[in-house]
Order: C-alpha cells, then sequence, then structure tokens
C-alpha cells in the first residue's frame, strides 16, 4: 500500500499540472461574465506559473563546433527560401525575406560569439573546427527553426521575447505578442504627460495587460512619480507581466493584479487619471481565417471580442465612465474603421453621452482608425 | 667579463637579427634602444680607437662576424652610404617643414591651456563638454608626441650618418638601422600629411558604409557582395573594428544591400570619398556562356555620430515617416515581424531606411539618426550653413557619380575616375588595398579645394 503512494500521488499532480500547461483560453467565456468563476481558481494557478526565460538571457552551457552550427544555419536558410513566395494580398503566407531576417535575429539571440562566425563565414580564417558557445543546443535549434516554419510557431515564441519600443519583453505561448501598432498607445500618453503635468502625479490602468508592455511603456514615460495598475484574467499572463515589471525594476511603480477588466479596481472608482487597453477585438467569425502564426498560437483570450469584436470595447467604454477622474484621459485600441466608429457613436449616444469629451479616432501609421481617445468630462 | 656579457645578451641578440635581416627593422614597435645607442656614440670625444671598448659597440660588431664580410661592407658603403644619407638630408628638411608649419608654440598653450580647464572642479559638470575637451585635448598631445617623435627619428638617423662619417670603418648594422628608421619615418610622415587633408568636420568620426546592388540580378547582388567584402578588408587592414549591422541577401547569390559600420578614428575622412556608383566590368559567374557583364553597385558613406553629436532638429512637418506596413488589417490580425522604417526629408528628397532594429522604435530612432547625419554632410559639401539651403537636385547628381571603374576582362585595371588613378593589381585591391586610391582622392579633394579658394 506504502509504495503505491508515491506513484498514484506523481500521476495525480502530472494531470493537475497537464490543463495548466495547455490552457486553452478559447473555452473560457468572454472576460467580464466569468468573473465570479475565474476569481475562484486563481491563487493557486498563479502560483505554479514560472515564466520561461527568454533564449537570449539562458546561459551558454552548449559548446558546440563551428563547421556544425553552420551546417545547421545552411539547413535553416534553405528551408527558409523553399518557403513559397508570398502572393499578394494574402496574410497567411510565409515570406523567405522576413525568414532570413528572423533567422540573424535567432542566432544573435543564441551565440555568445560575434554572430558574424555565422554570418560572414566566407570572411573567417577558420576551418569550422573552433567551438562557439550556444545557449540552446543545436539540436533545439534545428527543432525551434522547424517549429518556426513547419509549425508557423511565432518567432517570438521561437526565441521568447519581443523587441518593443526600447524594451525587450519576455513572452510565450498564452500571451498576446506586443505589436507594433500598440507602440503608438504609448506615444499618445508619452505626448499627453510632457504636455500637462497632471497626469504625471495620478494612478494609470491598463487592462488586459498581457506582456505587460503598455504598462511598462506608460510607467517609463511617467517618470518616478507615476504609478501603473496593469490587469489581466489570464494567469500567464499575470506571471508574465510581473516577471517583465521586474526585469525592468519597475515594482515600485506597477502593481500587477489578477482579475476580469475592473474587478481587481474595485478600490480605484474615480481615482484614475488614465486608462488604457489594447483589448481582444477581432470578430469571432475572423479567428478561423487569422494568419497562422496568429491563430494556432497566440490566446484566443487576447484576440476574440465576440460577434463584431465589440464585446470587450463596450465593457470598456462603461468602465472608463466609472474608474476616470474628471478630466481623465483614455485610449483603447480597436480592430480598424468600422469599429472605432462603432465605438465612438456608442459614446456618444447610449448612457455614455455626456460622460466624455474630444472624443477622437486616431489611426495607426498604416493610415488604418486603429485608436479610440477621449477624456472623462 | 661576464658581467659585460649579461649586460650585452639582448643587445646583441637584436643587433644580428637586425643585420641579418634589414626588414625586422620595420616590425620593431619604437626606437627606444637606438636612443640607449646613440648617446654614447654621440660623444664629441669618441673616436674608432676607442669602440672596442665601448661594451655596446662591440656587442655590434661581434654579432656582424656572423652575417658580413669585408667586401659585403665596403660595397654597402660605396652604394648605399650616400643615398642614405641623402634620404636623411631629405627627411630631416621634411620633418623641419612641418615641424614650422605646426606652429609648435601655439600647440603648447592649446595644450596647457585645456589642461588647466580639464582640472577644474566644474569640469565633469557638462560632461559632454568635458569628453569633447578631453577629446581634443587628446589630439593636440598626440600631435605634440608625433611632432618630437619624428624630431628624435631623425637626430637618430642623422647622428648615425655623422658617426659613420667620422670612423674609419663601417658598422653595417648601424647604417641598416638608419635605414630602417627613415623608412619608418617616411611613412609616419605620409600618414601624418595625409590626416593633415583630413580637417572636414566629421573626418575624425566612424563611418557608416551603405551599399547598394544596382540593377542587373544576381550579377549586380553578387558585386555589392564583393565591394563589402572589399570594405571590411580595408577596415581590418587599417586596425578599425568592422560590422555588418544589416545585410539583405540576394535570391541566387550576393546582397542586394549592406550597412557597414567602421569604428576608428579617421574612418570616415579615408573613406567618404568613395561614395558614388562603382562599375565591374567580367565575365559572368552566373552566365553559362560567360558573357561580358557590366554591373553597378552604389555606396554611401556617412559619419558615425553618436546621437548627442547630431544636433540638428528638424520640423517634425519635413519628415516623411513610413513605416513597413503588416498588411491587411494589422494589429492583432497579424503577426509579422517588419519593423522596417523610411524616413524621407521632404525638402531635399534625401531618404534613409533602417531595417536591422527589431522594434519599430528603435528603427525609427536609428533612422532619424542617420538622416541628420547625412543632411549634416551634404549641407557641409555645399557649403551651406543651414539645412534649409541644402539643393535636392545637386544631392542626386553627386552621390550616383559614377567614380571608378573595375575591369576584370578582357584585361585587369582598377581606374579613378575623379582622379585618374589607376592599377592593374584587381586582386589587391579587391582584397582591400584601397590606399593609393584613397589618397589620390584626398590630394585631389585638397587641390580642387585650394583652386576654388583661390578664384574665390
Amino acid at each position: 500500500m506504502i509504495r503505491i503512494f508515491p506513484s498514484l500521488r506523481l500521476t495525480s499532480l502530472l494531470s493537475a499540472a497537464k490543463p495548466l500547461c495547455s490552457s486553452s483560453p478559447a473555452k473560457k467565456p468572454p472576460q467580464y461574465t466569468s468573473l465570479t468563476e475565474s476569481k475562484s481558481s486563481r491563487p493557486t494557478k498563479s502560483l505554479s506559473i514560472t515564466p520561461k526565460t527568454p533564449l537570449y538571457l539562458r546561459t551558454p552551457s552548449h559548446a558546440t563546433s563551428l563547421s556544425e552550427v553552420w551546417k545547421w544555419h545552411d539547413w535553416a536558410k534553405d528551408l527558409a527560401s523553399s518557403v513559397e513566395e508570398s502572393s499578394k494580398n494574402s496574410e497567411d503566407t510565409l515570406d523567405s525575406v522576413i525568414l532570413h531576417r528572423e533567422l540573424k535575429w535567432l542566432i544573435e539571440d543564441s551565440i555568445v560569439d560575434d554572430p558574424l562566425v555565422i554570418l560572414h563565414r566566407s570572411e573567417i580564417a577558420d576551418n569550422g573546427e573552433k567551438n562557439v558557445k550556444l545557449r540552446a543546443s543545436l539540436e533545439e535549434l534545428y527543432d525551434l527553426w522547424r517549429q518556426r516554419i513547419e509549425k508557423r510557431r511565432p518567432f517570438q515564441y521561437v526565441v521568447g521575447c519581443e523587441h518593443w519600443r526600447d524594451l525587450v519583453l519576455c513572452v510565450e505561448e498564452g500571451v498576446l505578442i506586443p505589436r507594433p501598432e500598440t507602440e503608438l498607445i504609448v506615444d499618445m500618453v508619452e505626448e499627453l504627460v510632457t504636455r500637462d503635468e497632471w497626469f504625471k502625479k495620478g494612478i494609470w490602468a491598463d487592462l488586459g495587460t498581457g506582456s505587460g508592455a503598455i504598462a511598462i511603456g506608460i510607467a517609463k514615460v511617467l517618470g518616478s512619480r507615476g504609478r501603473v495598475i496593469a490587469t489581466d484574467l489570464s494567469p500567464v499572463a499575470i506571471a508574465v507581466a510581473g516577471h517583465n515589471v521586474q526585469r525592468y525594476s519597475l515594482e515600485g511603480m506597477i502593481e500587477v493584479r489578477e482579475g476580469s477588466w475592473f474587478e481587481p479596481l474595485k478600490d480605484l472608482e474615480g481615482k484614475l487619471v488614465g486608462l488604457v487597453s489594447n483589448p481582444p477585438y477581432i470578430p469571432s467569425d475572423d479567428i478561423p481565417g487569422l494568419q497562422a502564426e496568429v491563430g494556432r498560437h497566440e490566446p484566443k483570450l487576447a484576440l476574440d471580442g465576440g460577434i463584431d469584436g465589440t464585446d470587450s470595447l463596450f465593457h470598456l467604454c462603461h468602465g472608463a465612465s466609472r474608474m476616470l477622474q474628471p478630466g481623465g484621459f483614455f485610449v483603447f485600441e480597436t480592430n480598424g474603421e468600422k469599429q472605432s466608429k462603432m465605438i465612438v457613436d456608442y459614446m456618444m449616444t447610449s448612457d455614455l453621452k455626456d460622460c466624455f469629451s474630444d472624443l477622437k479616432i486616431v489611426s495607426d501609421f498604416a493610415g488604418i482608425n486603429r485608436f479610440v481617445t477621449g477624456f472623462r468630462l | 667579463m661576464s658581467m659585460e656579457l649579461t649586460v650585452l645578451g639582448p643587445l646583441a641578440g637584436r643587433s644580428f637579427a637586425i643585420a641579418g635581416k634589414p626588414k625586422l627593422l620595420l616590425l620593431r614597435p619604437t626606437n627606444l634602444p637606438l636612443l640607449r645607442l646613440s648617446l654614447p656614440l654621440s660623444l664629441p670625444n669618441f673616436s674608432s680607437s676607442s669602440r672596442f671598448n665601448s661594451p655596446i659597440v662591440f656587442a655590434a660588431q661581434e654579432s656582424n662576424l656572423s652575417v658580413s664580410n669585408e667586401n659585403e661592407t665596403s660595397e654597402w658603403l660605396m652604394q648605399d652610404f650616400y643615398t642614405l644619407r641623402k634620404d636623411v638630408e631629405i627627411a630631416s628638411a621634411r620633418v623641419e617643414e612641418i615641424r614650422a608649419s605646426a606652429n609648435l608654440q601655439q600647440l603648447e598653450q592649446e595644450i596647457t591651456n585645456l589642461e588647466s580647464k580639464a582640472t577644474d572642479t566644474s569640469f565633469w559638470d557638462d560632461r559632454t563638454k568635458a569628453q569633447e575637451t578631453l577629446s581634443s585635448l587628446n589630439d593636440l598631445k598626440d600631435r605634440m608626441r608625433l611632432l618630437s617623435e619624428f624630431k628624435t627619428m631623425v637626430e637618430d638617423a642623422e647622428t648615425i650618418v655623422k658617426l659613420t662619417e667620422e670612423m674609419d670603418s663601417t658598422d653595417v648594422s648601424l647604417l641598416e638601422e638608419a635605414m630602417g628608421i627613415i623608412k619608418e619615418l617616411n611613412k609616419s610622415l605620409d600618414k601624418f600629411e595625409l590626416t593633415q587633408l583630413l580637417s572636414g568636420p566629421y573626418d575624425k568620426e566612424g563611418a557608416v558604409v551603405y551599399i547598394t546592388a544596382g540593377a542587373g540580378g544576381t550579377d549586380a547582388q553578387d558585386w555589392a557582395d564583393m565591394l563589402l567584402r572589399m570594405y571590411m578588408r580595408w577596415g581590418e587592414k587599417q586596425r578599425y573594428k568592422t560590422k555588418v549591422v544589416e545585410m539583405s541577401n540576394g535570391e541566387e547569390a550576393g546582397i542586394k544591400s549592406a550597412t557597414l559600420e567602421i569604428e576608428g578614428r579617421y574612418a570616415y575622412g579615408y573613406i567618404s570619398g568613395e561614395k558614388g556608383t562603382h562599375r565591374i566590368v567580367r565575365q559572368s559567374p552566373f552566365n553559362s556562356k560567360g558573357l561580358r557583364q557590366t554591373s553597378f553597385s552604389g555606396v554611401e558613406v556617412m559619419p558615425l555620430l553618436p546621437e548627442e553629436a547630431v544636433g540638428i532638429e528638424i520640423p517634425e512637418e519635413d519628415l516623411d515617416i513610413s513605416f513597413t506596413r503588416a498588411g491587411g488589417k494589422g494589429g492583432q490580425n497579424v503577426n509579422k515581424v517588419e519593423t522596417a522604417v523610411r524616413i524621407t526629408h521632404i525638402p531635399t528628397g534625401v531618404a534613409v531606411r533602417c531595417t536591422e532594429e527589431r522594434s519599430q522604435l528603435a528603427n525609427k530612432t536609428r533612422a532619424l539618426i542617420r538622416l541628420k547625419a547625412k543632411l549634416m554632410v551634404i549641407a557641409e559639401e555645399q557649403r551651406a550653413t543651414e539645412i534649409k539651403e541644402i539643393r535636392g537636385d545637386a544631392v542626386k547628381a553627386e552621390w550616383g557619380q559614377q567614380i571608378r571603374n573595375y575591369v576584370f576582362h578582357p584585361y585587369k585595371l582598377v581606374k579613378d575616375v575623379r582622379t585618374g588613378h589607376e592599377t592593374s593589381d584587381i586582386t589587391s585591391v579587391m582584397d582591400g588595398d584601397l590606399d593609393p586610391f584613397i589618397k589620390a582622392y584626398l590630394k585631389h579633394k585638397y587641390t580642387l579645394a585650394m583652386a576654388s579658394a583661390v578664384t574665390n
């Protein structure tokens, strides 16, 4: 009897751990309706998640002969070149030019020596016998590049980080990879706080923070007096965001709280000076047709915005009226075009119609009406 | 005797090497040992009869036994001593001239001024300015050091010549030492003079070299790759730090474009004259018939300026900043690692592109620095005092000018269109031996500037 015990415990642990690792956010109902449900299971989940170390921060413990690395590089280059040429107007094909760039970055992240020993091999008087120190075994590098091309695993998950603004953020499966468009939210906040010091002193909130990108970006532009609360429903996101905040030593300025939208902010009603969010906004019908890297690998929880993609956005509009101080600022990212207009219309006509001023639609660098901004009256 | 031997040990060994292989002398890093030698030798009462009493000369003599005989010595004397004496005289005059034009007193005064500034208690309050002051102080000190080094070197050589004239027999190792000094000195003087040609405001900086393949597919892309290699080799030969920061590969071979950063003093000054179109004529390696093929590649050179050194402000409305579009709906719908940024300065049409950084902001910041550096250089070239005065049409014509031909077939010839400088040793040129071309261009530029200064 006693002998059986350990094995029993082991299996029970394993089966308990499984749903966590492959947490399938798709099955979860939209966030703000699932408050109680998520709340109950929160504490135990958070404890068990340790964010993955991105490739470039790992210990370079894999001495590998240069000739073997070259062989891998040749293979990887060939694989990258062999992908079909991207047909016009299609978002869902691999582009070999981009893949070659990614390969260069993968090398930069995995090698301690100068990456040029790989990239500029003809210039090296070495015959390849020399050893270089890698942060991953060659076997893993083969596997990672295969995942990138065959499984369409996003490059940022492959290397475990995303370069965003002047930050390098850890990302992993279960956390949305911050997009370049979203960098503009921080630009807008920076412009605002430079113009008006008042916004530097108050409390900001970033809802559905994911990797913590916006919260960290804002904390940096606020300066030492600023305070940002970052919330997320996903325990993985909470762990990763907390980790990123720590890496930039911003624990004193950013507080990460787990929970759905405004739920963890009850103590701050009417007290925020700023509210930002990049909520899930893709219409549910569009989800199956997404680019493979997005649709197959990124968390649905962070993408699916309901029938017309506005479920979370409308919820945020109501929350903004409740949470912001008079004069407080908000900016939300949207799916663009139609959706931005819908949000503005909604804020001007519904029971929110006397709550906001200066409602604006701001376009991203591609000219898409990406953001809605405004102030609480 | 044993005492003498220990003193002699290293010296004897050194003399032997020099006497046996004069070439080795060029590798000698300093002329310090010679100073030790020349001191007793320059004593007025020093005569040939007493030299065997001197342990130092004895050492040299001893080593000579193994490598030379009387015939060789006399031959050397007849043929080369007068040449050496002449060379020393010429070098001496050159040093004299350089030192006279350098205005040593003023130099010393400036050094003293800067040194007293650097000891000021408030010196480090403005870090950037402090760095600047220290850097110019170092420059001046370097100059001063070189100028006195030239003097010491030429005096050492003169002493040997004088001594040889006074002596009955000839010390071959000493003469060869003198020859070596003169050779080394001439090299340093050449370099010093060349540096004098580099007085542009950015000449001291490092350089950013952009290479773009011209139209013509694989052949042109291969040519761009060859140029990249050539500049990397050149940089390595100058002991500069070279780094390829961005490279876009061609489909079959070669590169579409590359950005090479060269860090080191005067890198920009030397290499800035390389900007323009480079033309190659060869049998195409990518064509089964091996037809003769002409391809082009463009080279742009900009100073590698630290962010804080790029002092100009450009009004936001003069900039057209375009980002690579993710395509389609963008935002959450798409995840493409495309962060390239292109900035065009609308009034002049000058544009730069930056793709090597991994975030859009980083690419934008870097592109803006590059754009400013480019505008500063163009303004300098056009002698414009403000960015507003830049004539955009002139930029296009000048930066795209064909500057050099590289003919691999049917004969071998590299010829600079501007200076007329040419060589048939195309292999060395492709291996980075660009100095003769660079020197010719700098002199050409200097002459042009002088001429235009006269006519104005």
